[in-house]
């Protein structure tokens, strides 16, 4: 009886002593939605559209991205580039570029499978919405933005 | 029996006909002979030194393109050796070809990535940097990246032997070597688009299609072409409801790879701008968008009201639709009045056979042109006319020596291909044919090629002289649009019931129609009012068609109808051969003539059948194959894709002959009657300038 008291006072003691010492300690947990969380570099968040030195975009809309995913999320329709309306470095660009974050898996098969280094994941993730129509995401929405100082198209 | 040889490929005995060249025997035998510039049907080149097979006793290898089997011959084609000089050649073939393959219109179905792929190297020992010469464009269709060009020559060879044009050429030598244009920078021919289709990699590409989309992201849809009376199979490549592009590489239908620019270009008027989507009904002597139920009603309503009515069909919209046409004038309307712009005498031919036997048949199907020994070509131009007819005779001409003979009013393209070719006065064709008789006497078999020029009395003439000659003569009439050869045996013709059976009652012929005083009209894709002067405000006049023609203009009540690009159905080309016509796709706001019609006969009250839109058509196609004589064809060679020819010779045809009806509008390769003026690419060439279509009539 006595010796089962003891033990259980000690048992608290060492554990209240472990408490005590983490109470001193840096946190290791995120204060999340207050601060913005941390990721590793290789997080999958929403994809960004990424442009060139020039503020060129760098998708040249060849589809195998589109070809590339699973869940076939991923919509393009090409156009040519013209002398006066440049938007890409290569022959042709995406005039449209959707992509359905209802469906998007977040595999990063597409960004694999750029041939361009165009599309990449971002480290936007908060995109939760009541509202499935606004989880399709158009190019506008997805580019990078352009980089300072580029030079005039 | 063809005298067969016995070699040996990869130590493995197999037999093949003797004369045959080894890359095809080993086609046939299942073995895989990588190659870029060998092509069956066209002249040997030996240029990409893809093929090199290695042969017992022979120091080096050889080119397996250039080669016939031989009794005992030894071949490898998969050896060591072998591989690595593949290897070699991919990689010289690769010396200057950009790697551009996400942005290349060819990449995902380009031979030279899949060759990679499967007999290349994974690198390259080439460090210097890539020669770089801009695109040229050579005409709104063709296009030509000279780096991506791989130099085997199937363009110049399809120009010069297919099409019999000759207008691409070479320039320069070595690593320089570049294909050029007969005009320097541009190109001045029929704007087929044979050589885009037929370059292995994406060195040509066509303006239609170019940077748009990639291969694996449409769907393929082959279906009859919706202008000439050729039949040609296009497949419409398809992506969300919208066509991409047209091209025939399937070979599935009577064409093979064959198509002129209007079967690879001349689907865009189902794009067009000008399209009617919503139906109009004529409200203070204008016409008004209104609902579907009110224009039905509207139409209904006015047909009701006259006591007269003709009715017009067209030469573009299926034998479905054709069928239930006749059937909706003769037993709902209960008027004789019905018929269609003729651009062949199909009765008088019909008559003039009468009593012949079935099999073998007097009348030619298209591969009959091509295999037959000798044909004879009475007007017409087929190069403008019926550019798969040209196609056809200049390659039977080319590889089975076959014999041409041309009686025309003017000097021809084909007269190139000819063994003799006269020129007769307008009139004197069938004169003109005496002159051919002994050396006609002296061919096998004959196939008669007739166009609009030849009609009536002059038909029994002509089949009278096809008798004087010895062995099997056969016929052909040339008719002008996708289903001419449809509207005549579906029976919209004012003395002539479906079949080529006697109307219960003769009706009035156009001319008659639109000079009478019918109270009436019901016109169904046709534009009569292009040649005929139409009234408007006398009659009721109901519409149905997808532009706003002369003829829809003056509608009370105007239907916008669904393209032939749109619809499920058949059509019969002018050889008679039935094919089944596929839906590639919907246009919003646009119903299929048949349904229009059968909307239009139950707000009527009348009890025609075939009143779901769904199933409609099938069921129309069966009462066709059940009532029409001829057409009680086989479903499920129809249904996989064939063509399959109507029997349409059952005895006597009583027709009354008009032979002044009879006209082609003779269009040039690049107008279409009235649905040509539709098509963007059509007019945007530069030689459709120069060949207007001289009389400047249509459909």
């Amino acid at each position: 009886m006595i010796s089962d008291t003891l033990n259980t006072a000690g048992a608290i003691a060492k554990g209240m002593a472990t408490t005590l010492k983490e109470l001193f300690q840096p946190t290791i947990t995120e204060d999340y939605p207050f601060e913005p969380p941390n990721f590793e570099g290789r997080f999958r968040g929403v994809h960004v559209l990424q442009r060139d030195a020039n503020g060129l975009e760098k998708c040249v809309a060849c589809f195998l991205c589109a070809a590339a995913c699973p869940s076939n999320c991923i919509y393009i329709e090409a156009t040519e580039n013209t002398g006066d309306n440049r938007v890409s470095a290569g022959d042709r660009y995406a005039k449209v570029y959707n992509i359905d974050y209802n469906r998007c898996i977040f595999c990063g098969y597409c960004v694999e499978a750029c041939p361009t280094d165009a599309i990449t994941h971002g480290h936007d993730f908060e995109i939760a919405s009541y509202e499935t129509g606004t989880l399709v995401y158009r190019k506008e929405q997805l580019l990078a933005k352009e980089p300072q100082g580029a030079p005039a198209k | 029996m063809p005298e067969l040889v016995k070699f040996k490929l990869n130590d493995k005995e197999l037999t093949a006909e003797k004369g045959t060249l080894l890359i095809e025997a080993a086609r046939q035998n299942g073995v895989e002979i990588p190659a870029f510039c060998y092509y069956p049907g066209l002249s040997l080149q030996a240029a990409c030194r893809m093929c090199l097979v290695d042969i017992e006793k022979r120091p080096k290898l050889a080119t397996a393109c250039t080669e016939p089997v031989m009794e005992g011959m030894v071949v490898w084609s998969d050896n060591e050796k072998i591989h690595t000089a593949r290897k070699t050649t991919l990689e010289f073939l690769l010396t200057n070809h950009p790697l551009d393959c996400p942005v290349c219109d060819k990449g995902g179905e380009c031979e030279l990535q899949d060759m990679v792929f499967r007999y290349g190297a994974g690198g390259s020992r080439f460090v210097e940097e890539k020669l770089h010469v801009p695109e040229q464009k050579w005409s709104p269709v063709v296009y030509y990246d000279a780096p991506r060009c791989i130099l085997c020559y199937r363009c110049i060879r399809i120009c010069n032997e297919g099409m019999g044009v000759g207008a691409l050429g070479l320039n320069y030598r070595g690593v320089n070597s570049e294909i050029v244009p007969n005009k320097g920078d541009h190109l001045e021919c029929e704007e087929c688009g044979m050589c885009i289709d037929i370059c292995p990699v994406g060195a040509l590409t066509s303006g239609a299609y170019r940077y748009q989309t990639r291969p694996w992201e449409m769907t393929y849809v082959a279906t009859p072409c919706a202008h000439c009376g050729d039949g040609c199979k296009v497949t419409l490549s398809v992506r969300n409801n919208q066509i991409m592009r047209g091209n025939n590489r399937d070979a599935s239908g009577l064409n093979g790879e064959f198509l002129c620019i209007k079967g690879r270009y001349g689907y865009d008027f189902t794009h067009s701008a000008e399209r009617i989507t919503k139906p109009r009904v004529r409200k203070n002597d204008e016409l008004v968008e209104c609902t579907w139920t009110e224009a039905i009603a509207a139409a209904a309503a006015g047909l009701k009201a006259a006591k007269t009515h003709g009715v017009i069909g067209s030469t573009h919209t299926t034998n479905e639709e054709n069928f239930f046409l006749q059937k909706f004038a003769r037993q709902g309307l209960k008027t004789p009045h019905i018929d269609h712009r003729r651009s062949a005498d199909f009765p008088a031919l019909m008559d003039a056979l009468a009593g012949r036997p079935a099999t073998p048949s007097a009348l030619a199907t298209s591969r009959d042109v091509l295999e037959a020994p000798a044909v004879l070509l009475i007007g017409n131009n087929p190069t403008d006319q019926h550019p798969m007819l040209a196609w056809n005779i200049r390659t039977a001409v080319r590889l089975r020596k076959q014999h041409l003979y041309i009686v025309n009013r003017a000097s021809i393209p084909l007269v190139a291909q000819a063994e003799a070719a006269k020129i007769a006065k307008a009139g004197e064709e069938i004169e003109e044919l005496e002159r051919f008789r002994d050396a006609l006497a002296k061919e096998k078999d004959v196939v008669i090629i007739f166009g609009s020029e030849v009609k009536g009395a002059d038909i029994t003439k002509l089949v009278a002289f096809g008798d004087t000659l010895p062995g099997h003569t056969r016929y052909i009439a040339l008719a002008d649009n996708a289903n001419s050869r449809g509207a005549v045996d579906m029976g919209v013709l004012p003395d002539l019931g479906p079949g080529y059976q006697p109307a219960a009652q003769a009706g009035m012929a156009l001319d008659e129609m639109l000079a009478g005083n019918l109270e009436a009209f019901l016109i169904v894709g046709a534009n009569p009012a292009r040649r005929y002067l139409i009234q408007a405000g006398k009659a009721f006049v109901v519409v149905q068609d997808m532009f706003l023609t002369e003829t829809a203009q003056i509608a009370d009540v105007l239907l916008p109808s669904a393209g032939p690009y749109e619809k499920g159905g058949t059509v019969t080309n002018t050889y008679g051969e039935v094919q089944r016509q596929k839906l590639g796709l919907l246009v919003n706001g646009a119903k299929t003539d048949l349904e229009i019609l059968s909307l239009i006969a139950r707000a009527m009250g009348f009890d025609l059948g075939a009143a779901n839109a769904a199933t409609q058509s099938n069921e129309v196609f069966e009462e066709i194959r059940r009532s029409v004589k001829g057409y009680n064809i086989a479903a499920a060679a129809l249904w996989t894709g064939s063509a399959v020819p109507a029997v349409t010779l059952n005895g006597a045809v009583p027709h009354r002959d008009r032979p002044d009806l009879i006209a082609s509008s003779n269009d040039t390769l690049f107008t279409s009657g009235t649905l040509g003026r539709y098509c963007s690419a059509l007019s945007a060439v530069a030689e459709a300038k120069e060949r207007k279509n001289p009389e400047g009539i249509g459909k």
